[in-house]
């Protein structure tokens, strides 16, 4: 979905290029989400996800997050962080209250570490699971409870 | 005397008052088989319906089927109920909640596992978070097979469950039911970590493969 134009211009002010989503790096991710919503007002966020990549020649071990921030009724913009692995992410729990569950779960799955999350702990496997099935290198047989 | 499944003994002053009386285990012998034709024909139903299987076990319970007239009553309590109907896929978190609520209920139960997904994990018995059936953790009466079964193999179900409960009070031995076979399900699809048949090689095989993955691969092949 194309960016729209006063948020192109707006974050051409930032430095930032008007993409799907937007490379943004981890200090600035704050400051454009206060921008998009208390000043463009993408008061809706749609979703958090994030996706473990294994390293690479050009690049270290990292996982890759993703938001998506929507004003209604149709205008949608999406802005992504690059966290390497072992450290972590400002989190945007105290702009938009959605962003709780939705990053406990990336924590849950994918590992990552937010900053300033009030309540960081498992929100979908049970409490005292070890490791984070969504990364690439879980392996996918890695025996857990007497009944698996 | 009476011996509950466990093999614990129990006695009662009534029971040991009436078994000293001449003739009388003629008419225990009648009670008994009153007590029989109750159990088995008012069996009440712990629903344990975690995904689709459940809609199956609302269509049986309502109107048209009717679980009612074989004087099955669905319950939403299991300190009130005799029989687990466990109706879908049980994950490693859910499989303590279930064995809670299976303890929770009283003697004599029984349980019946309902659809693939309970009985043996089906399409989702590989991933990580899947309990593979239902009977590695507690015991299981009747397999109702299916995907999902239709209301009428859960009355097939229940019937063999009452003919069990029939033979096990009248002191017959039953077969006690197995896992139905399931083609390329008997042996585990994937040998598993700490299984002697599992080849080391494969460890590395299946590391390197997700390793080398090319993440917007299949991006780029769609816009091309």
């Amino acid at each position: 979905m194309p960016v729209p134009d006063d948020v192109a211009a707006k974050l051409e002010a930032m430095g930032l290029a008007p993409a799907d989503p937007v490379a943004v790096d981890r200090q600035g991710v704050l400051a454009l989400a206060a921008l998009l919503k208390n000043e463009l007002g993408f008061t809706y966020l749609s979703y958090c996800a994030a996706a473990h990549r294994p390293a690479s020649e050009s690049e270290p071990d990292r996982t890759v997050v993703e938001y998506r921030v929507r004003r209604l009724p149709r205008d949608e913009v999406a802005f992504a962080v690059v966290v390497p692995t072992g450290e972590s992410t400002p989190s945007l729990c105290a702009l938009y209250a959605g962003a709780d569950w939705q990053e406990r779960e990336q924590y849950d799955l994918v590992g990552t570490v937010f900053a300033g999350h009030p309540d960081l702990r498992r929100i979908m496997l049970p409490e005292d699971w070890e490791g984070h099935p969504l990364r690439r290198d879980y392996a996918i047989d890695t025996r857990h409870h007497p009944w698996r | 005397m009476a011996v509950d499944e466990r093999g614990q003994a129990f006695t009662h002053p009534v029971y040991a008052f009436l078994e000293k009386l001449p003739g009388i285990s003629l008419g225990l012998t009648t009670a008994d088989q009153l007590l029989t034709w109750g159990a088995a024909n008012s069996l009440f139903i712990f629903p344990m319906a975690t995904s689709c299987c459940g809609i199956e076990f609302m269509s049986a319970s309502s109107g048209r089927f009717d679980l009612d007239q074989i004087g099955s009553i669905p319950r939403g309590t299991p300190r009130q109920c005799d029989v687990m109907v466990i109706a879908g896929t049980i994950t490693v978190k859910m499989a303590p909640r279930v064995k809670k609520l299976w303890d929770q209920m009283p003697e004599p139960k029984w349980a019946i596992a309902m659809g693939s997904c309970a009985i043996s994990g089906d399409f989702y018995r590989d991933i990580y978070s899947v309990v593979p059936g239902v009977d590695t953790f507690m015991p299981i009466d009747v397999y109702v097979p299916g995907c999902p079964p239709n209301p009428d193999q859960l009355f097939e179900g229940i019937r063999r469950l009452q003919e069990k409960i029939r033979l096990k009070r009248a002191g017959e031995w039953t077969e006690p039911e197995l896992r139905p076979d399931t083609p390329g399900f008997k042996v585990p699809s994937l040998p598993r970590v700490g299984d002697p048949a599992r080849d080391a090689s494969l460890d590395e095989a299946q590391l390197d493969a997700v390793m080398n993955l090319d993440p917007g691969g299949m991006l780029r092949r769609s816009e091309g």
